[in-house]
């Protein structure tokens, strides 16, 4: 893996793109429809859920398929937020809402959460990563291959263990019970990073070594800024994960009040076997609980996208 | 002499000598986070779940006696073992080539025809929203009566299909739409690889009169390898392991998961049924032992090969 | 922008911040929280020599539950029950039906859980073999309560073969057919004509005449018609439940037993099925040739989006279904009018149902066995029954509380006495109980499901299973 880094160096120069374009054997309209056609097919998916949500429940099965909301009514929103009357919601459910979803008190537990997971996870795993990349000691290469053999232990070997462990520490329903697992690595992470540090160049650590300097200022005063760009793609890529960790946060948060968006959500899946879930509320809901990560995302996506593999190695 | 040390340049010895970077002493404090982590939440779970599999341990009861190799014997006998690791593969297999062939197309089309955010973000989208919710989100739009994308089929003349309750097309599906799921996030990774490769080769190539075929094959595919490495491995251990999705879209609201007729019980599912359904967690454990030896091989096997040739670039 | 990585910290910080400041913080980050029982209990008893200092610490009881629409009024009963028990308060924690038992298991596995939970008969075998359930016994002797205020044979239930109570009945149900209102008019049947049908397995009997003459295809044609085309049919007479299982409760189950079939040697804990019996095999039999004639839905257009979404999609015009299920059917999903009526008589010469019933059991692990179960004896009690039989979301397991639920439903113009005429006329059967539910629901799920897709033969296949079930069950 140490050849990503050799190319990398080596990558230079800018390329005019339209000149081989001219070259390339389809034309660029063809190339165009075709990026169009993985965009629609990509962002559909996202307008149905908008289109459901926006639906009233029992005018999704009756009538004609439309590509618009079919029976408009923003009640679903309201509903997912708390903000809708009694009334509203049993025009639109037939019943009273069950009361135990809290967007608001959901939102702020996976914020906690995803954010705890993100900021444990890149900083250990990195340290964890360098040492990995750059240290030296007897076992190095054994001990790595075990760290990412971890990547192979399917989860339900180690989630009931992980429970019972959490459990005897006396951390059901709470914060660190539910962060814990994910917070001082994960096999990915560890790997990632790593592939990452054998790239950069040894010159400069080597100065600062030479001047004296420990590794932990190495690491965090050279390593770390040099690496900024894969290391804020790991950080994103970990809050992604985090935010969308389902099994464990299920079976650890039991209590309302600690359950994070992806378990809360489950007030809208089906409530009974053989029943349908609560279509219009779910949809609705998930796009809710997927807004903070979108804007996330859009807001430093252009970062990441921009610079994996390159900018930090400058 | 390891083989990182090998790759050292002669001209740094002190780091090839192992002065600087000498042994546990300094390791140790960066290693120790992420030790601690993977001792508590991966280590420990995997030798107990090895322990488990010699034992005929009951998962609610929480307790078992050593019975020495028989859920191993069993195993050996058991054909759903089999017929789930066929259908594992099945899946893998659609799985890896549409995923790797689309994101390939998708990163090199971004490379040649935009550098824009914007698209680059879309294409990760459906990456941002959890599995389950996914399964249900497709169970949804490709019902076989209620389904919009039989609906838009239905423009063409062409009839409703029955993606999930086929049992020849239930794979291909579930395949289908993981792969809307990661493509994007895989292109990404492909892009970044994209972005290290020189572009001086294909000036160079470009004026000896190559065309972008041959470009493409002679030096785009060799020089990806490294990250096809990475994508592949990550991808590859992810589709044998594949679960929530199968679980979720295949269960649906009405059939079993895993169905229909077993045509969808992947391995990991049959060790979640002998766990959580039938409650024999050491058979369950036994079972797991087999797929993680399946993936330490596979992995193996795949690293070794991707790493024939390395010295592609030189 | 040359170091995102602390624009990141910066924003992710912000957004705890934000979060933390609009969540109600109250109930903020102590560990301890998931342990308060415990504690309490200890506080309970140091305060215990000196009473009139201190009033003694209320006890917490979990109970879990999966229906969402059961909860306000369950709610209900445990505000009532903390009004007359000071001391003890109760946390009502609801999970989805998937989630439900996915977390109850880890929550077992892990010695946690509910101090109470509403239990199944088709899992209670699996955690009492498992020892995970406290025996009830000494506390209904000791307390006197009457097991023999329920519908027969509900309490029965929850007794395994030792004589251990595990569990108290808190409702019943049963299967009977949905009608959609309008689709009965066009063809100018009514539910007096369910009512009074009569089926068997070899030509259907009148039963199969009517959803004959209830399914029609694009052209209009009915399918009594010659012409009724069972290729493109726009109705289906009869709907299908999605899963069809092993013990088909919604779907063959009443058919079948209407001929005589029982599943069981013996019910409770039976040690062998009769999945070769010649009955059962041509009752499905009858199922496969409807689905070729284009009367009752194609078994693969209901598994995915499942049954009830097509009946209420107006695709098909009858289908069987549970009582819990009634206030789905006469809710705001289902947009239109329906009627129920119970399932047809059989060549046995009665109706058949299969009769449920679900209890409240107590988790082995619970710190405040004794709270616990003051309150599930509160939940089996008339007192709470009523309530739940004046909600009407299912029909409580007390004679006097399932008439409030029929009268309730009665009020609000609907006649719902199509589920409880099979218990009225003692025509229900038991859902077969054994230790290895899902087991032979691994096995014989997928095999009707070949089955009805034609890929299999009912008799051959439904014989090679009954033995790899019986070699499950003897095991």
């Amino acid at each position: 893996m140490t050849a990503i880094a050799d190319r990398i160096e080596q990558a230079s120069g800018a390329f005019e793109p339209s000149a081989r374009l001219r070259k390339l054997g389809i034309g660029r309209g063809t190339a165009w429809l075709i990026l169009i056609v993985i965009l629609i097919v990509s962002l559909f998916p996202f307008w149905w859920a908008l289109r459901t949500g926006l639906s009233s429940n029992s005018e999704l099965f009756a009538g004609e398929q439309s590509l618009l909301p079919v029976g408009y009514t923003n009640n679903n929103f309201e509903r997912v937020l708390g903000t809708a009357s009694e009334t509203e919601i049993l025009d639109s459910l037939g019943r009273q809402n069950t009361g135990s979803f809290d967007f608001w008190q959901s939102l702020k537990v996976s914020v906690i959460v995803a954010t705890a997971i993100t900021v444990g996870q890149v900083l250990f795993s990195g340290m964890a990563a360098y040492a990995f990349a750059r240290l030296r000691f007897f076992g190095r290469d054994k001990l790595f291959f075990l760290f990412l053999s971890g990547l192979m232990v399917p989860p339900i070997f180690t989630l009931i263990p992980n429970l019972i462990f959490i459990k005897n520490l006396g951390w059901l329903n709470s914060y660190p019970g539910i962060i814990a697992p994910f917070f001082f690595m994960t096999p990915f992470a560890v790997f990632f990073l790593r592939q990452f540090f054998l790239g950069i160049s040894r010159e400069v650590e080597e100065a600062a070594l030479l001047d004296g300097a420990g590794h932990f200022r190495t690491f965090f005063g050279i390593i770390v800024p040099m690496s900024a760009a894969p290391i804020a793609t790991l950080a994103i890529l970990t809050y992604i994960t985090a935010w969308n960790e389902f099994l464990w946060p299920l079976v650890v948060a039991r209590a309302p009040e600690r359950q994070p968006l992806t378990v809360a959500l489950g007030q809208f899946t089906a409530q009974q076997p053989g029943t349908s879930p609560d279509w219009s509320g779910l949809m609705a809901g998930t796009l809710l609980a997927a807004l903070p990560i979108i804007v996330i995302f859009l807001a430093f996506g252009r970062r990441v996208v921009d610079s994996i593999g390159f900018s930090g190695i400058k | 002499m390891t083989a990182a040390q090998r790759a050292l340049p002669r001209r740094w010895p002190l780091l090839r000598s192992g002065n600087l970077h000498g042994g546990w002493p300094s390791a140790f404090w960066f290693l120790l986070p992420a030790l601690i982590g993977f001792v508590a939440f991966y280590l420990y779970p995997a030798i107990r779940g090895v322990y488990i599999s010699f034992t005929d341990w009951n998962l609610i009861a929480n307790e078992g006696d050593w019975v020495g190799t028989d859920n191993y014997d069993r195993l050996l006998d058991d054909s759903r073992v089999w017929d789930s690791l066929k259908v594992t593969i099945r899946y893998t297999v659609i799985n890896i080539v549409s995923q790797t062939i689309l994101a390939i197309g998708i990163a090199v089309l971004m490379d040649r025809l935009t550098k824009s955010v914007v698209i680059r973000g879309i294409i990760l989208f459906p990456w941002l929203i959890p599995n389950v919710i996914v399964a249900m989100l497709w169970v949804w739009m490709l019902d076989g009566n209620l389904g919009i994308v039989n609906e838009f089929l239905g423009w063409f003349g062409v009839d409703p299909i029955r993606f999930f309750t086929d049992t020849d097309k239930v794979i291909p599906t579930l395949a289908g739409i993981n792969t809307w799921r990661h493509m994007g996030y895989t292109a990404l990774l492909i892009f970044a690889g994209l972005q290290t490769i020189p572009k001086n080769l294909y000036e160079a190539a470009a004026l000896d009169g190559a065309t972008e075929r041959q470009m493409f094959f002679g030096i785009t595919m060799p020089l990806l390898r490294p990250i096809l490495a990475l994508v592949l491995v990550i991808t590859i251990v992810g589709s044998l392991q594949v679960f929530d999705t199968v679980y979720v879209a295949t269960g649906g609201f009405g059939g079993q998961p895993g169905g229909p007729a077993n045509a969808s019980r992947v391995i990991y599912l049959y060790i979640y049924q002998n766990a959580f359904d039938f409650n024999q967690l050491g058979y369950a454990a036994a079972i797991s032992v087999l797929l993680v030896v399946i993936l330490l091989a596979v992995t193996f096997v795949q690293l070794k090969l991707l790493r024939a040739g390395e010295s592609d670039l030189s | 922008m040359r170091k995102p990585i602390w624009r990141l910290i910066a924003v992710f910080i912000a957004l705890t911040l934000v979060a933390a400041a609009c969540g109600d913080d109250d109930d903020d980050g102590d560990a301890g929280e998931a342990q308060p029982a415990p504690q309490a209990t200890e506080a309970a008893e140091e305060s215990a020599p000196a009473p009139t200092e201190a009033p003694v610490e209320a006890v917490t009881i979990e109970y879990w539950l999966w229906d969402g629409n059961q909860q306000p009024y369950y709610q209900q009963c445990a505000d009532d029950f903390t009004a007359a028990n000071p001391s003890i308060n109760v946390e009502i924690v609801q999970f989805g039906w998937g989630d439900y038992w996915t977390n109850l298991t880890a929550a077992f596995a892990s010695d946690s859980g509910p101090d109470v939970f509403t239990d199944h008969l088709a899992r209670y075998p699996e955690f009492v073999a498992s020892g995970v359930l406290v025996p009830l016994n000494d506390y209904v002797a000791r307390d006197g309560v009457d097991t023999g205020a329920y519908f027969p044979g509900l309490a029965e239930l929850w007794v395994d073969a030792e004589g251990n109570r595990y569990g108290l009945p808190k409702d019943f149900d049963t299967i009977a057919l949905v009608m959609n209102s309008g689709h009965i008019a066009d063809a100018g049947v009514t539910a007096a004509d369910f009512a009074a049908a009569e089926w068997n397995p070899d030509d259907g009997g009148s039963f199969q005449e009517l959803i004959a003459k209830l399914s029609v295809d694009a052209n209009g044609n009915r399918g009594d018609s010659p012409d009724f085309d069972s290729s493109n049919v726009e109705v289906y007479g009869m709907g299908l439940e999605g899963n069809f299982g092993a013990f088909g409760q919604t779907t063959f189950s009443g058919f079948a037993a209407s001929t005589g079939f029982q599943f069981l040697d013996v019910n409770p804990f039976g040690d062998s099925a009769n999945y070769d019996d010649p009955r059962l095999a041509a009752t499905i039999d009858w199922y496969v040739r409807m689905i070729d004639a284009g009367y009752v839905v194609p078994i693969e257009d209901v598994e995915s989006l499942g049954g009830t979404t097509v009946f209420q999609n107006g695709s098909a015009a009858v289908m069987a279904d549970g009582s819990w299920k009634i206030g789905t059917y006469i809710g705001a999903d289902t947009p239109f009018d329906v009627e129920f009526a119970p399932l047809p008589v059989g060549p046995s010469g009665s109706r058949a149902s299969m009769f449920n019933g679900l209890a409240d059991s107590i988790n082995r692990s619970s710190d405040n066995q004794e709270e616990a179960w003051q309150w599930v004896k509160h939940m089996a009690s008339a007192e709470c029954q009523n309530i739940i039989g004046e909600a009407a979301v299912v029909f409580p397991a007390i004679p006097s509380a399932a008439d409030i639920a029929v009268a309730s439903h009665q009020a609000n113009g609907v006649d719902v006495t199509a589920f409880t005429v099979h218990v009225d006329e003692g025509t229900t059967f038991l859902f077969p109980i054994t230790d290895s539910a899902s087991q032979i629901e691994a096995i014989v799920g997928p095999a009707m499901q070949e089955i009805l897709r034609g890929q299999a033969d009912a008799a051959d296949r439904l014989s090679q299973i009954a033995d790899e079930v019986n070699s499950v069950l003897g095991s």
